[in-house]
């Protein structure tokens, strides 16, 4: 344990911040098999495994020689279908990566209030080149419509419940329910959490008109 | 000293000492301050307001104006993060490394643009890079410091970039080359020194583990978050070529033409802007620092009354007669324009002590005068904190970023944080600044 940088904690919180739970976990977790293996994974996992439970899953599929969950942007292309606006809840650069260069009629908008850890806005929207437009909660319903969808990151659950940011909970709600077509959640763990569900809030999955992965 | 003297000098005085211990309110203050001495040199009958503001130097506002659009099309066009990134690949994301690497680039960088506008995009990677190594206060407080110096030498370097410069390029002082050629080197002289002082006898990085995973985690983080910000040639080829041509443009047309600097700045960002479009013309509604150039203005008006009573040139006169050598009057000349300048800042400063400069040049070599107060006030400007002119913003900007160190302890960048790296510079900056001028007294 004691070959772990003083400061992983603070590094793993700012690359969370910015990147998403689930991609963070998975740069942490490849940099660090890289440069200490399955030791190094070990003792990661046992000092930040409690406070970030995606790091803690990610850590123990490495350990067990599981590789991580593909990243398929098909399934939420199709339930994309017909849509004009999308508006994203939540950070997970890996997935958006892969879904927003397959949509590029669809304007696409990311609420940047309300998150429990806050990166640097401008930088996260550079990496968009424009595709992506900056969505605060006061005016998000502007987005509503008939063709417009909302989209959040599932971080694992089960048939009953899910568990998603906190920021969902800032948008999500009955009356948000009427003015979008559909509420997407789009599963970046693949499995249950092991640890006790850290940073996220837990939510019937029927509250959503889909839950893929 | 006349009536006249003592009521527009005090009104300038305390003017300066009310912005300096109010900053929040520092653009009422001294538009208002401004106001009242245009209603003292009218009722004192030393000169109206529209004979003053006629006086003010609006070549050196267009100047300013310009070049700060010229920076936000840089800054548009991504040109700084790209920078930020390959600083970070350079230094290898070791710590000690890190400090130098991007004093550099900052230097190069407020060499050409506006110190705000590269700090403002260059601090969050810094920050993160702060963040992800879990530096000390130490480090934090000497990195930070350091890069704060070495914007403002770089600034005093050319003729562009900053302020001080600005207005000795606009008021015909000195030439273009005939500045860079001198301020360059000396600037960069001063630079070295103190990267060597702060690397091998302050050493900020000292008890800070530098191991394998620690920089493979930072530069891995690093990549991520820039894993797609590139470079917009649209923006930054337009403003790389207006740049470049203003820059030929300044060394290479004739006096007699009678196109100054401020034509060119005017033609070369406009044609830069216009090449870009509609985001030339947003930039040109929204980019443009009215904070600034409100400031700026204010302070030529209030320097404008108090020239008008002579008092700058009795100030010269009594200098020049002081019962020493040409050589001390200037060292006092400088040393005094240092000290100033840390109280009250370098754009009230310069636009005070050009017009004791323009006098004492009359007597000593122009560069000598006007190279020393470049460095003099580059020195003060690197003193305290809030004299620093993006000091105040690197204090924000950094506590706004939380920073903490390995045990999970605030880190700050306070006034008190930055006197170490303060004293250090200005001492270094003005001896260097002070060296420059005797040797250019002793070769004319």
């Amino acid at each position: 344990m004691s070959a772990l940088p003083p400061a992983l904690g603070q590094a793993f919180r700012i690359a969370a911040a910015e990147l998403g739970m689930a991609a963070a976990a998975r740069l942490f977790v490849d940099e660090v098999a890289a440069g200490g293996g399955a030791e190094a994974i070990a003792a990661l996992r046992d000092r930040l495994g409690r406070e970030y439970p995606v790091l803690d899953l990610a850590a123990a599929r490495w350990l067990a020689g599981e590789a991580p969950p593909a990243i398929d942007p098909g399934p939420v292309i199709a339930a994309l279908a017909g849509i004009e606006r999308l508006v994203a809840v939540g950070l997970e650069v890996h997935h958006l990566d892969a879904l927003l260069p397959r949509v590029p009629a669809i304007e696409v908008g990311l609420v940047t209030e309300g998150r429990a850890l806050s990166p640097e806005w401008r930088r996260v929207l550079a990496n968009y080149d424009g595709q992506v437009e900056a969505v605060g909660l006061s005016d998000f319903q502007l987005w509503a419509g008939p063709r417009a969808a909302l989209l959040t990151f599932v971080y694992g659950g089960d048939s009953h419940v899910v568990h998603v940011s906190g920021q969902w909970l800032r948008v999500s709600g009955p009356d948000v329910r009427l003015i979008f077509r559909s509420l997407i959640g789009w599963d970046v763990v693949g499995g249950a959490l092991h640890v006790y569900p850290r940073w996220f809030a837990e939510v019937a999955r029927s509250s959503f008109t889909e839950v893929i992965g | 000293m006349s009536d006249a003297q003592i009521v527009l000098s005090a009104i300038l005085v305390i003017t300066l000492l009310a912005q300096a211990f109010a900053p929040a309110l520092r653009v009422l203050i001294v538009t208002a301050g401004a106001g009242l001495a245009c209603l003292a040199a009218t009722a004192l009958g030393v000169a109206d307001t529209g004979a003053i503001l006629a006086a003010v130097p609006w070549d050196v506002l267009v100047i300013l104006v310009t070049l700060g659009l010229l920076s936000q099309i840089f800054a548009e066009s991504r040109l700084f993060d790209r920078l930020a990134v390959s600083a970070t690949r350079v230094s290898g994301a070791d710590p000690a490394r890190l400090t130098l690497v991007f004093a550099v680039a900052m230097y190069l960088a407020s060499g050409v643009v506006n110190n705000l506008t590269a700090l403002v995009l260059v601090l969050p990677v810094i920050h993160v890079l702060l963040g992800l190594g879990g530096m000390s206060q130490r480090y934090v407080s000497w990195t930070l410091g350091v890069l704060l110096v070495a914007c403002n030498l770089g600034g005093a370097a050319t003729p562009i970039g900053d302020f001080p410069a600005i207005l000795l390029l606009g008021r015909g002082n000195m030439g273009f080359g005939e500045y860079l050629v001198r301020a360059a080197p000396t600037t960069m002289i001063a630079l070295v020194i103190l990267l060597v002082l702060v690397h091998l006898v302050v050493r900020p990085a000292r008890g800070i583990p530098s191991d394998p995973l620690s920089t493979r985690l930072t530069r891995a983080v690093m990549e991520a978050l820039h894993r797609r910000v590139s470079l917009r040639r649209r923006l930054f080829l337009p403003a790389a070529i207006a740049l470049g041509a203003m820059v030929v443009a300044w060394l290479a047309l004739p006096q007699r033409w009678g196109i100054g600097p401020e034509l060119v700045c005017w033609i070369g960002a406009g044609g830069a802007l216009l090449a870009c479009g509609r985001r030339g013309e947003g930039l040109a509604r929204r980019g443009i620092d009215a904070e600034a150039v409100l400031f700026l203005l204010s302070l030529f008006v209030m320097v404008g009354a108090v020239s008008r009573t002579g008092l700058f040139a009795d100030v010269a006169h009594a200098l020049t007669e002081l019962p020493v050598s040409p050589g001390l009057q200037l060292v006092i000349f400088l040393v005094l324009g240092g000290v100033l300048t840390g109280l009250f800042s370098a754009g009230p400063s310069m636009a005070a002590l050009l017009e004791v400069a323009e006098s004492l040049a009359r007597d000593l070599p122009g560069e000598a005068v006007y190279v020393g107060l470049a460095m003099a006030v580059c020195a003060g400007s690197s003193l305290f904190l809030t004299a620093a002119t993006a000091g105040p913003l690197a204090q924000a900007l950094t506590e706004r970023a939380e920073l903490r160190d390995a045990e999970g302890n605030q880190l700050r960048f306070g006034f008190f944080d930055f006197l170490p790296v303060g004293l250090l510079s200005f001492a270094l900056i003005l001896a260097v600044g002070i060296a420059y001028a005797l040797w250019s007294l002793g070769r004319a």
